[in-house]
């Protein structure tokens, strides 16, 4: 890498490596029945070049022609596209503990085991098809650039993730539980879901109106899509936040406080610097209901004439290969402060309402105008403070910037969760729309 | 290459095993807004190995033919993990031996055509937006993926396929006051550079509907009939229907396996679905699948009634049904899957204004902002819409999404139009992401949707 650096520089103002080693392996059971081990070794390198104003990239995996590859980051930047940024001088970054070293001899048999393990826990106890999802991850990044900036970090994650099915469809309970290392899953994530199930199996109808609806934390990333997307730099610049302007305004009730945390190691993916090299940090973004901070990467920080956050990361929402992205303003660590109810406290204060299981169909909403409307897979009923049943072709529709001015009470646990750490959240007044009884 | 090739699957100790070797280069032109956002192109490449030994079927995908040894070695040992805890051992159907080499015919090859054409026509295409003062900013792209695949197994089968894709496109965005709103744009095919030429219209279109979206009133949730345009249809057949097509998706899971057997009726009779990869031209088009099976045309549904399924070898076996060609990857990441290739509702007999008439009360949705599937149920997004009254169509309507149940909503199809389209853009995150993934209809009329409304 640092010949690489070096020869590339020979031929621009700035440059910078990036490269990633990654081994994963995946563990899939259906029905009981071990149906798949999938593994994979991955490693690849992109290169970002600055000569003048202009910015190059390139990426590949097998490095056969160095000098090839040189030439056409060249060319990328000869093209035109615009970089007036500059890379950072970065030395000395938190050091995290996001690494341990004993998943390296964590093996596919003992994965295995444990997916049986869960799966005998959970067949007796539940009539839903029982399915299981576990694997291991570990992963190396480095990144040098021509202003000193020499970062590495090596990341493990093992993960397993139980799911409760509902008969005739893939509508399912599930909860992940993640680790840096293997850990046996606690018995509170299997309670969870098989509680949640039992009391729901029986099929129930409601009526269309606005309700009561409880956002189960599996479920959160429908509304904190919408507020990544209005407070990315890359949203405010070309107009398209409904945010703009309104920071020290109240956007939320009171009890939402949400912050992006990359720096909380106990948790596996912490990041002391981004995929650009600039140190990572705390950053509140609702505090109390009040929108406290946007955050940015390196090219819209420079845009908006702002520092940037280290918050430029190389991902998109299509698991797209990570040499090929270009870093983008991303909230990789979102967490929602608890509150002081637990679930079954929130459960028990709904006189009528739905629990949103899982969301079908987050992306096809108005996103930029904070706009969704989901299909519930499962939805969960609610009657004077018991779940009664499960609903189908039921659809919840809101606006997040209505929605989460009407929040009633929050878990006083947060849960990992799809986009970050959330406790489950009970809002009002939100419309639920189905079939006719 | 295939030497390469046969010296690592030779190292192998299994009864069958498969190795694919692709080189994907990609490139792209982005703009945000008028700004020049990012020009260039990379590659990626890499090896998918798959292994079948005593019943136990496993695959490792690598980067560096450095790391064959290894891969072969965890690969193996995987296998023989899944031989011994599972009761069924997995069998492969059996498959012709193939030879062959298949490279596409295309109209304007986009490796002849320079990076300064590409450049100008995208540049033009995104200024046609940005002339109109609403247009807040733009995000077009042009992308090109081209897929060199070498591919062998032990039972002598040796195949050498290339893809290409090519597609300009992205979003357009309006503001007004608080109000902000995003349409879809593109063209696209894998049928050459000519697919992406004379475009001007579609960008014009969608520009004019992002500046009637700013004044249209968010659709009312309900209840209603609605009538679904071909784009639209076409992402309706892929997320209600095809998913549950995909043998995979049910093999394990009994209820769905027993709703889905071939000869139930799930659908009203005007209902006849096919999944045909091999149509000329068309986005989804491939001659061999990641598994070495020629792709043949597959008969799901016909007038309501369960006929057929999309295979894997593997699925193939275990359902005792025929291969059809459907296992595909996305790239040298990925072990292939079954994935969907061109699907389509066959035209029925009715036009578009005759359905409108059949409607009398209800909307009339148009083209796709994206969809989810849980087995019975589904969720997808239209674009935009109108109220219907009285068989006339009335004011156009926002954010629509609409839900329903599988089994029901076929069976609620009341009509379906002449005008069959097949979609020139795809795209389908199943595991990974199928950017040819291409699905169409004619015109559709049913009855009793969900509509979610915001």
């Amino acid at each position: 890498m640092e010949e690489l650096l070096k020869m590339v520089h020979k031929v621009s103002d700035q440059a910078e490596v990036y490269a990633i080693e990654e081994k994963k392996s995946k563990v899939t059971f259906e029905n009981g029945k071990l149906k798949n081990i999938e593994s994979s070794i991955q490693s690849g390198m992109s290169l970002r070049v600055i000569k003048g104003k202009k910015l190059g990239f390139v990426y590949t995996k097998n490095l056969i022609d160095r000098e090839a590859f040189i030439r056409s980051a060249t060319e990328s930047f000869k093209a035109g596209a615009e970089g007036q940024i500059e890379f950072p001088s970065t030395g000395n970054v938190h050091s995290l503990n996001t690494y341990d070293p004993s998943i390296e001899s964590l093996t596919n048999m003992r994965i295995v085991e444990e997916c049986r393990r869960l799966f005998d826990r959970l067949k007796g106890r539940s009539r839903g098809q029982i399915n299981i999802e576990a694997g291991s991850v570990t992963k190396r990044i480095r990144i040098l650039n021509s202003r000193g900036t020499d970062l590495s970090s090596n990341i493990s994650e093992y993960r397993i993730i139980p799911f409760t099915l509902y008969p005739g469809s893939f509508s399912a309970l599930s909860r992940v539980f993640l680790g840096k290392s293997f850990e046996e899953t606690p018995e509170e994530i299997l309670d969870h879901i098989l509680n949640l199930f039992s009391a729901s199996e029986k099929e129930v109808k409601i009526k269309a109106k606005k309700m009561k609806v409880l956002f189960l934390p599996e479920t959160m990333y429908v509304l904190i899509w919408r507020l990544k997307s209005a407070t990315s730099g890359r949203s405010l610049y070309h107009h398209e936040s409904p945010l703009s302007e309104k920071i020290g305004e109240k956007i939320f009730h009171e009890k939402l406080t949400i912050f992006d945390d990359p720096l909380n190691d106990r948790s596996p993916g912490a990041r002391a610097f981004d995929d650009e090299g600039i140190p990572c940090r705390f950053l509140p973004l609702v505090k109390k209901g009040v929108l406290k901070n946007v955050y940015y990467d390196l090219c819209y920080a420079k845009k908006l004439k702002a520092e940037p956050t280290g918050h430029g990361y190389k991902t998109d929402m299509w698991e797209t290969e990570t040499i090929s992205i270009r870093p983008r303003p991303a909230l990789r660590h979102v967490v929602i402060e608890t509150g002081d109810l637990t679930l079954s406290k929130m459960i028990e204060s709904i006189d009528h309402g739905i629990i949103v299981g899982q969301a079908l169909g987050a992306h096809s909403g108005n996103i930029a105008n904070g706009d969704y409307s989901i299909g519930l897979s499962p939805g969960l009923c609610v009657e004077n403070g018991e779940i009664v049943g499960h609903v189908k072709d039921t659809m919840v529709s809101g606006n997040v910037y209505e929605t989460l001015r009407n929040v009633i009470s929050i878990e006083s646990t947060t849960h990992h969760a799809p986009c970050g750490r959330f406790p489950a959240l009970l809002v009002d007044d939100v419309m639920v729309s189905t079939k006719k009884v | 290459m295939f030497e390469k090739l046969i010296s690592i699957l030779a190292k192998t100790d299994g009864d069958y095993a498969d190795l694919r070797y692709e080189i994907k280069r990609e490139t792209w032109i982005t703009f945000d807004g008028k700004e020049l956002a990012s020009i260039g192109s990379g590659t990626t490449d890499g090896y998918v190995l798959r292994i079948l030994k005593d019943g136990g079927f496993s695959s490792i995908s690598f980067t560096r033919e450095t790391d064959g040894d290894r891969a072969i070695r965890i690969a193996q040992g995987d296998a023989s993990i899944i031989s011994k805890n599972r009761k069924d051992p997995v069998r492969l159907a059996g498959a012709d031996v193939i030879q062959d080499m298949s490279f596409p015919d295309l109209e304007e090859d986009p490796r002849e055509i320079t990076m300064e054409e590409k450049l100008d026509l995208t540049r033009n295409y995104n200024n046609i937006p940005l002339q109109n003062q609403k247009v807040v900013s733009t995000n077009i792209s042009y992308r090109e993926v081209i897929r060199n695949k070498y591919f062998m197994t032990t039972e002598g089968t040796r195949i050498r396929e290339d893809l290409i894709t090519t597609s300009i496109g992205g979003i357009i965005t309006v503001k007004s006051g608080n109000s902000i709103q995003s349409v879809r744009c593109g063209l696209g095919g894998s049928n050459g550079f000519k697919d992406l030429r004379n475009g001007e219209d579609e960008f014009e279109k969608r520009t004019s509907l992002a500046v009637r979206l700013l004044d249209a009133k968010p659709v009312e949730s309900g209840l209603y009939s609605v009538l679904l345009n071909p784009r639209l249809a076409g992402i309706f057949t892929h997320e209600a229907f095809g998913h549950f097509s995909e043998a995979d998706l049910i093999e394990d899971l009994p209820t769905m396996r027993e709703k889905m057997r071939i000869g139930n009726m799930l659908g009203s009779d005007l209902l006849s679905i096919k999944d045909d990869p091999t149509l000329p031209g068309q986005l989804g088009f491939y001659k061999y699948d990641d598994e070495g099976v020629r792709a043949r045309p597959t008969q799901l549904m016909k007038n309501g009634a369960l006929t057929g399924r999309l295979h894997s070898r593997r699925t193939a076996a275990s359902f005792d049904e025929p291969l059809t060609g459907h296992c595909v990857a996305e790239d040298s990441r990925y072990a292939p899957i079954i994935r969907m290739g061109t699907i389509f509702i066959e035209p029925g007999k009715k036009s578009p204004e005759e359905l409108l008439e059949d409607l009398n009360d209800g909307y009339y949705f148009l083209d796709s902002k994206g969809g989810q599937t849980s087995g019975e149920n589904f969720t997808f997004g239209a674009q935009y819409g109108y109220r219907v009254q009285k068989g006339k169509v009335r004011e156009l309507v926002r954010d629509i999404n609409l839900s329903g149940n599988l089994y029901e909503t076929l069976q609620n199809t009341h009509g379906i139009g002449i005008d069959l389209q097949l979609s020139k853009i795809g795209g389908c995150g199943k595991g990974q992401m199928n950017m040819r993934s291409c699905f169409g209809a004619p015109h559709i009329l049913i009855k009793n949707v969900v509509v979610g409304g915001i």
